[in-house]
């Protein structure tokens, strides 16, 4: 199992870095990756596909390891940083922000090239964290029911993006594209910036997992029996929401929300490595970084010149997925 | 409640939905006096006064009010049906699954008369709720499947809807404000066009209220009662579909209304499946009503969509009663 998916892992990541729009022939990109190669070659590979990649895989990651801490403390398969609200507050705060930067910083513009750009994550962090602090504080309120937390999550994160869309629908004018494009999830034109401000993030989150392994597992139950195994829940529950929360938030403001992974990267995970629990954590990482790289390969591959976001190509391969192991296995 | 009361609540919710219609009818761009309306009301002329509530104003409030009714029943059937608290247009898939055909024939297929609109969403909207159902088990599952099953799909369509707009470019303005839902610069012909759908929703859901009711039960309990699932099913969850497909082309989706209405109305303890309908009929009436009439004066001359108004409002409601315990259909939530 774990040779097949390293074997994966490093295909999805040879094919997309050879892959694209622009053809360059295989020699030409192995060229380029021992530090030859033409200068136009080494400026598609290195500037744009290299750092596409890698702020996918980390995006992936993100997406995919929030969704599995998600669904494991609210013991629900419902769970995913769009269902709870967190992608819904990235995703308003950046829509705040593309807006009224051009009426703060330059009224009566139309250009997008003033554009702040480089503080787009920012804001989508600003806004994934204080939407995770509403659902935080409405979940201890609601004692910490699984169900109610949910069903919470889901009108936050509703109204929050019932409020985005009617922000752009009202004062988008001309940012309506830009806005669009970054709402359905792409991976267009993201640079090293991107990646680098998402590293902190993953390295911070991937060091605190061997911490929270151990009530993560027992966060699985309930309250009740949780504290018999000594565990101090509302700790370690508020513990595993802000690093869930922090992934997710951090995500959708690099890359906007790729929604279906942090769904069904979980459950592929645990449908596949059975009850074993670290394995399905190591499949959740793995799988959430190959899904990401492929999702965006499909969609640079097959919309050519018009190429189709992440964002879609995940949810048109996610869904009928979902759906067939919602069914098989609850 | 007893009849008599529930008869009573629901007259108090139609006077209050028409007192917000008449508000609606003054504020806007340009406000009215209250003698003035009337007077135009009673004796339509040719002047900017008459054109402004006859041809703008009237037709809107009407609009939101059936559009709300609609929703209301809606959810109330969906929720039955399903036994699941949660169960509403919005997220059992339906109101995406309505939406975004109409969005893929406006773009793709622009010579198509709108006129076919209802019935693309009509089929849109069950086959997506088809699927919600495939996956829970006819809604028998747990809750929290029927609930994953319908935002997934409803998440694949957004996608799919959020590319398409993508693709249009400099059309996409109206598209998505048409997306945020709402009824600014709905006319009679919307009106007329959408009525159909709403009253045969509305209608079918009263003259089919001892069906809806045995499915509170459990489907055992139903078959038992000689109810022929397999006949009735079906039967009743287009019934909940069809005046979304109403609603959907004229107003875009409108949020939390087909989830709130029905909990408000059952809050009030009517006697009888026939009076709940009614009751988060008039509801859902009024909440789209007050809704519209905010949505329009809150920030003049520029307009908010309703769908942000209902949602503003009824997020935090939803979440109170979740609060509260609440949130419960027949008394408990399995």
């Amino acid at each position: 199992m774990i040779a097949a998916l390293a074997a994966l892992a490093l295909l999805s990541l040879a094919a997309a870095i050879f892959l694209g729009v622009a053809d360059i022939p295989m020699g030409d990109v192995a060229a380029v990756l021992t530090g030859a190669g033409s200068a136009e070659a080494r400026l598609i590979i290195l500037d744009i596909r290299l750092p596409r990649i890698a702020t996918g895989i980390l995006a992936g990651i993100h997406f995919s390891l929030a969704g599995y801490l998600l669904q494991t403390i609210t013991r629900n398969p419902l769970a995913d940083p769009s269902l709870m609200g967190v992608s819904q507050g990235a995703t308003l705060s950046v829509t705040i922000f593309l807006l009224f930067t051009v009426y703060i910083f330059e009224p009566g513009s139309n250009t997008l090239a003033e554009l702040p750009v480089a503080w787009l994550p920012a804001a989508g962090l600003a806004g994934g964290l204080l939407a995770g602090g509403v659902i935080y504080l409405l979940a201890f309120r609601l004692g910490l029911s699984a169900l109610r937390i949910t069903l919470c999550g889901v009108a936050v994160g509703a109204v929050l993006h019932a409020v985005a869309i009617g922000l752009i629908a009202g004062w988008g004018s001309a940012r309506i594209e830009i806005i669009l494009e970054w709402l359905s999830g792409s991976l267009y034109a993201r640079s090293w910036d991107h990646a680098l401000f998402l590293l902190p993030f993953t390295i911070a989150c991937l060091a605190m997992l061997p911490v929270i392994h151990r009530p993560l597992m027992l966060l699985q139950f309930d309250a009740p029996v949780a504290r018999s195994f000594g565990l101090g829940y509302r700790r370690q529950f508020s513990i595993v929401l802000i690093v869930s929360c922090a992934l997710a938030a951090s995500a959708v403001g690099a890359v906007g929300p790729i929604v279906f992974v942090g769904l069904i990267v979980p459950h592929l995970a645990r449908f596949l490595a059975g009850r074993n629990f670290r394995l399905s954590l190591v499949l959740t990482i793995v799988l959430g970084a190959v899904i990401v790289t492929l999702g965006d390969l499909i969609g640079r591959l097959l919309g050519q010149a018009e190429e189709i976001p992440i964002g879609v190509v995940t949810a048109v391969f996610g869904v009928p997925l979902l759906l067939a192991l919602l069914r098989k296995t609850m | 409640m007893s009849p008599r009361q529930s008869f009573l609540a629901i007259g108090l919710i139609v006077v209050a939905a028409m007192l917000a219609a008449m508000l609606g009818l003054l504020v806007g761009a340009k406000t009215l006096s209250v003698e003035t309306a009337i007077r135009v009301l009673l004796a339509p002329d040719g002047k900017l006064e008459s054109v402004l509530i006859w041809t703008l104003r009237l037709p809107r409030s009407l609009a939101a009010a059936a559009g709300g009714a609609g929703l209301a029943v809606s959810g109330y059937v969906l929720q039955t049906l399903t036994r699941n608290p949660l169960a509403d247009p919005g997220i059992t898939g339906v109101t995406a699954g309505s939406v975004a055909p109409i969005v893929c024939c406006f773009v793709f297929v622009p010579w198509l008369s709108p006129a076919y609109y209802p019935f693309i969403g009509l089929a849109g909207g069950l086959a997506a709720a088809s699927v919600t159902f495939w996956v829970s088990r006819g809604g028998q599952g747990r809750p929290l499947q029927l609930a994953l099953g319908g935002v997934s799909v409803s998440l694949f369509l957004g996608a799919i809807t959020t590319y398409v707009l993508l693709l249009t470019g400099p059309q996409s303005a109206s598209l998505l404000f048409w997306l945020a839902g709402g009824f600014q610069g709905r006319t009679w012909s919307h009106l007329l066009y959408m009525l159909p759908w709403t009253i045969a929703g509305v209608v079918g859901a009263l003259l089919l209220r001892r069906v809806i009711g045995m499915f509170m039960l459990s489907d055992h309990a139903a078959a038992g009662m000689g109810l022929q699932l397999g006949l009735w099913k079906p039967l009743i969850l287009i019934l909940a579909v069809i005046p979304v497909a109403g609603v959907a082309p004229i107003a875009g989706p409108v949020a939390f209304v087909g989830l709130a209405a029905p909990h408000i109305a059952r809050l009030l303890k009517p006697r009888g499946t026939g009076w709940e309908i009614g009751l988060s009929a008039a509801l859902g009436a009024l909440i789209v009503t007050v809704a519209d009439v905010f949505a329009r004066s809150i920030a003049i001359p520029r307009e908010l969509p309703v769908g942000i108004v209902t949602a503003l409002f009824g997020g935090p409601i939803f979440i109170y009663l979740v609060q509260r315990g609440r949130l419960s259909l027949a008394g408990e939530m399995r």
